[in-house]
């Protein structure tokens, strides 16, 4: 099944792996026969400040931005991260997010307040109308063997929202060529726990 | 999947690839077999300089990190001026650094094809101002290359250089953050015999005191050549394969599209459902085609130019208009924002707007509900790395100041010593600005003193300037310090890799991507440079660079501190590769008096506070094990986890 357009954001913090999970996925979609386009943010940003990037895949794309209201799919590595760029969901959209907090400096300094997970749950369902698929993917991250893996395992979780337009078997594919090959087996099984939780969420 | 690197040098003609617009130039002068390339690392450029680096050997090429884009400049221009093929990149602040350069030479003209890529930071995501290289390009004469994807990227690169022999003129690629990094399918085209076999290629400098030598008689010269050979180009720009008409032939509404632009006036007229415009997708936003455009204004009624930042073609399409006695309304940046960077929206309601028809999507009640999610999200600015040596060398700098003085810096990630806690940053201006403030600063504060007050007074202006930054500027204004007695204390602070743009090499570091190099220790150069007071530390050791800072600060005249320590990114990433493990800290809880000095003093992004118990706690997966924390703490809190610990 070809899609005309689909468009994921993926936001976190610098250091968690963003780029590399946008990666991925524009490489899978590539592999699908899709036109690609990625934007990402390099730089001073990088450094543990907020992070976004678009994956932009379908039969004709344009840009590299996810433009606002257009994003079938908020990739969020962490719960509030997910919520700065909740502008760019589609109504209907998707909010597959690790629900770990990295609390800013700002908030350990008692200068701003970091939010309550219900309190973005509530933000994302009602206000903008998404779907909500949170769940602890650090956790999962280590369980299977290291933290590093949390990109996989979300990366693994979102294959199975629905219509979800990439094969989740080429998808790990390309993750199984992209790591470094001693880490090949902690990241299939970050990418299983992904695909369970999510499948768990869904009730699939 | 294939390393992108390898991808650039693949011999692969037709393969389609995913790559960053950076590397697909890099991959296009390749294809248009460059022979020599020299740049400094700058955002949004860096990774074409990065890519050339690790490719370069394989394929021949002459590649060196410059110490700035000046040098950089030259070293390309000369390879150009001896018949090599060669580029230069750089941001579009670097343009400035190299514009002594670049207008004084831009007459002379090359004989090798020469590319400057140039790329600008609309939005500013990394840069410290938002100019527009086109208006610098139509001030010098010089033609400009725009691409609209990444694809384009590499095919214009090829052609760029290709219009530079022919015209034997400079050649200006811009792209802006969105086609620099952004990614796209790229098809791999030819790559040349010379490149494949790794061959050195060689010029000869043919000597021409006419031409090469800038004295006023020669000079004069210039200026009608120049114009001349724009002209030309202009002629030529009619029928490049980088600008065309498409859409509906006899439509009365006409948009012109420069850039990167297109890919958005392409989406926004998808989205609008749009089809009765004509569109002039325009890869040459400097000079405009003529002849395109009078065929393109043909039986239109009105126009729209959606172009990001400066009016410049709608300058240039509005004199064409006015010469002609075309009296058709031309919008432009009554209708999209002369600053920040173009987006779907932007070009969506302009040509809304333009149109008179609605925007697909209700934005302003999107507005509303955006605004108020963003109340609860709070502030995550970057932050020095966890480990981060310059957060000591600043803490340092507080405590022996007593957080009473000026502190001007630089460009660079420490930069961010600006953020609380540190506020340890006052002013940042320009790449080795911070040496020359800090002296215009002491001659402003102090200069009314006398000789005797003088020597009573401490010094309270610290300049903060990085290793790169130190050799890119830094230099010139360090000995104008020395040179005129300034008071100052200058800490450079030394981490032997341009950290911000991702680690490049620079004289600190000694090493150049190829192996060889010779290492220029900075302590070195103030020394010969006549400064009166030079010490080397190790921020990792907080109370012995406190010390030597006090110590600095006592001394009249310029005192020079290197604090150096390698960078804990570098460090870490390397570690990390090599599998190897760092020490982490955690808090013991029974030491911990919740004074918070930690976080309100140090304010290591690892550290956080644990609101439940009134504790400060290490986020284990954020702490880079460089023990800054238990050197501050005042009651030893900080442990390291001892093997087998949990």
């Amino acid at each position: 099944m070809k899609v005309k357009e689909y468009n994921i954001v993926i936001a976190g913090v610098g250091g968690q792996g963003v780029l590399t999970a946008a990666n991925i996925l524009g490489w899978a979609a590539l592999r699908a026969g899709y036109k690609v386009r990625m934007g990402e943010v390099h730089g001073m940003s990088q450094r543990f400040g907020s992070v976004v990037s678009y994956v932009r895949f379908g039969e004709e794309v344009y840009g590299s931005m996810v433009p606002e209201g257009k994003g079938d799919v908020i990739l969020g590595f962490e719960p509030v991260e997910a919520l700065r760029y909740i502008n760019h969901l589609r109504q209907g959209g998707m909010v597959v997010v690790n629900t770990k907090p990295i609390v800013p400096v700002q908030v350990s300094m008692g200068k701003a307040r970091y939010p309550e997970i219900d309190e973005i749950k509530k933000i994302v369902e009602e206000d903008f109308r998404g779907k909500w698929i949170g769940f602890n993917a650090e956790e999962l991250a280590i369980k299977a063997g290291h933290v590093v893996t949390t990109n996989t395992v979300l990366i693994g979780a979102l294959t199975q929202i629905p219509e979800f337009p990439l094969d989740a078997e080429h998808v790990r594919e390309v993750i199984r060529l992209s790591v470094p090959p001693k880490a090949v087996d902690m990241n299939m099984k970050a990418f299983d726990l992904g695909i369970e939780a999510a499948k768990e969420i869904l009730g699939l | 999947m294939a390393k992108v690197t390898d991808m650039v040098l693949w011999d692969k003609p037709g393969e389609k690839v995913l790559l960053l617009g950076n590397q697909a130039i890099a991959r296009g002068a390749l294809e248009a077999n460059i022979a020599v390339y020299a740049a400094y690392p700058g955002t949004p450029s860096s990774e074409l300089t990065d890519t050339m680096a690790i490719v370069a050997k394989k394929a021949g090429v002459y590649m060196e990190y410059s110490t700035n884009e000046k040098v950089a400049f030259e070293t390309a221009l000369a390879a150009a001026w001896s018949g090599l093929r060669a580029m230069t990149a750089m941001k579009h602040v670097g343009l400035n650094v190299a514009a002594d350069t670049f207008l004084s030479s831009v007459g002379m003209g090359v004989e090798g094809g020469f590319v400057i890529m140039v790329a600008d930071d609309p939005s500013m995501w990394s840069s410290q101002n938002e100019q527009d290289t086109r208006v610098y390009a139509k001030f010098a004469n010089v033609p400009v290359l725009e691409p609209s994807s990444p694809h384009e990227a590499k095919e214009m690169t090829k052609y760029a250089f290709e219009l530079s022999e022919k015209f034997k003129h400079f050649v200006i690629l811009r792209t802006t953050t969105r086609t620099s990094h952004a990614r796209g399918d790229v098809v791999l085209g030819e790559l040349p015999e010379e490149i494949k076999a790794g061959k050195r290629k060689f010029g000869k400098f043919k000597k021409d005191p006419n031409r090469f030598v800038d004295v006023p008689a020669n000079a004069r010269k210039f200026h009608p050549i120049i114009l001349e050979k724009i002209e030309k180009i202009r002629e030529e720009f009619n029928d490049m394969p980088f600008n065309w008409i498409e859409g509906d032939e006899s439509a009365k509404v006409g948009i012109i599209a420069p850039g990167l632009a297109y890919a958005y006036v392409k989406e926004a007229l998808h989205w609008l459902g749009v089809e009765n415009v004509k569109v002039l997708k325009l890869g040459t936003p400097f000079p405009v085609p003529y002849g395109l455009l009078e065929k393109f204004m043909d039986g239109l009624e009105k126009v729209l130019i959606v172009e990001e930042l400066e009016p410049v073609v709608e300058e240039q399409v509005k004199t064409w208009a006015y010469d002609r006695g075309l009296r058709i309304p031309i919008h432009g940046k009554d209708l999209v924002p002369r600053v920040y960077e173009m987006t779907t929206r932007r070009a969506v309601t302009a040509i809304a707007k333009f149109l008179g028809i609605d925007v697909p999507l209700d934005y302003r009640e999107l507005d509303a509900k955006y605004n108020k999610a963003l109340e609860i999200v709070p502030p995550r600015p970057p932050s020095l790395c966890p480990a981060c040596p310059h957060r000591n060398s600043f803490y340092a700098i507080k405590k022996a100041t007593r957080a009473r003085g000026i502190y001007p810096s630089d460009i660079g990630c420490y930069t961010l010593g600006l953020l609380p806690p540190l506020n340890a940053v006052d002013t940042t201006v320009a790449m080795g600005g911070s040496i020359g403030i800090a002296h215009g600063l002491e001659i402003a504060q102090h200069g009314s003193l006398s000789e005797e007050q003088r020597k009573k007074e401490k010094k309270v202006i610290v300049a903060t300037i990085g290793d790169s930054t130190f050799y890119h500027t830094g230099l010139p204004a360090l000995a104008n310090a020395i040179y005129n007695r300034s008071n100052v204390l200058i800490v450079v602070l030394d981490n032997l890799v341009t950290a911000m743009t991702g680690d490049q090499p620079n004289p600190s570091t000694g090493q150049t991507p190829h192996g060889m190099g010779k290492r220029i220790p900075i302590e070195d150069v103030a020394k010969a440079m006549g400064a009166d007071f030079v010490e080397v530390v190790d921020p990792y050791d907080i109370k012995k660079t406190y010390e030597v800072m006090k110590k600095a600060l006592e001394v009249e005249g310029v005192s020079v501190v290197v604090s150096r320590q390698v960078c804990a990114l570098y460090k870490i990433g390397q570690m990390r590769r090599r599998g190897e493990k760092w020490p982490i800290y955690y808090v013991d809880e029974e030491a911990c008096t919740g004074c918070k000095v930690c976080i309100n003093a140090y304010g290591c992004p690892a550290i956080y506070w644990d609101e439940e118990k009134r504790q400060a706690r290490i986020e284990p997966s954020m702490c880079w094990g460089c023990g800054g924390c238990a050197q501050i703490c005042p009651f030893g809190a900080f442990k390291p986890v001892e093997e087998g610990e949990e």
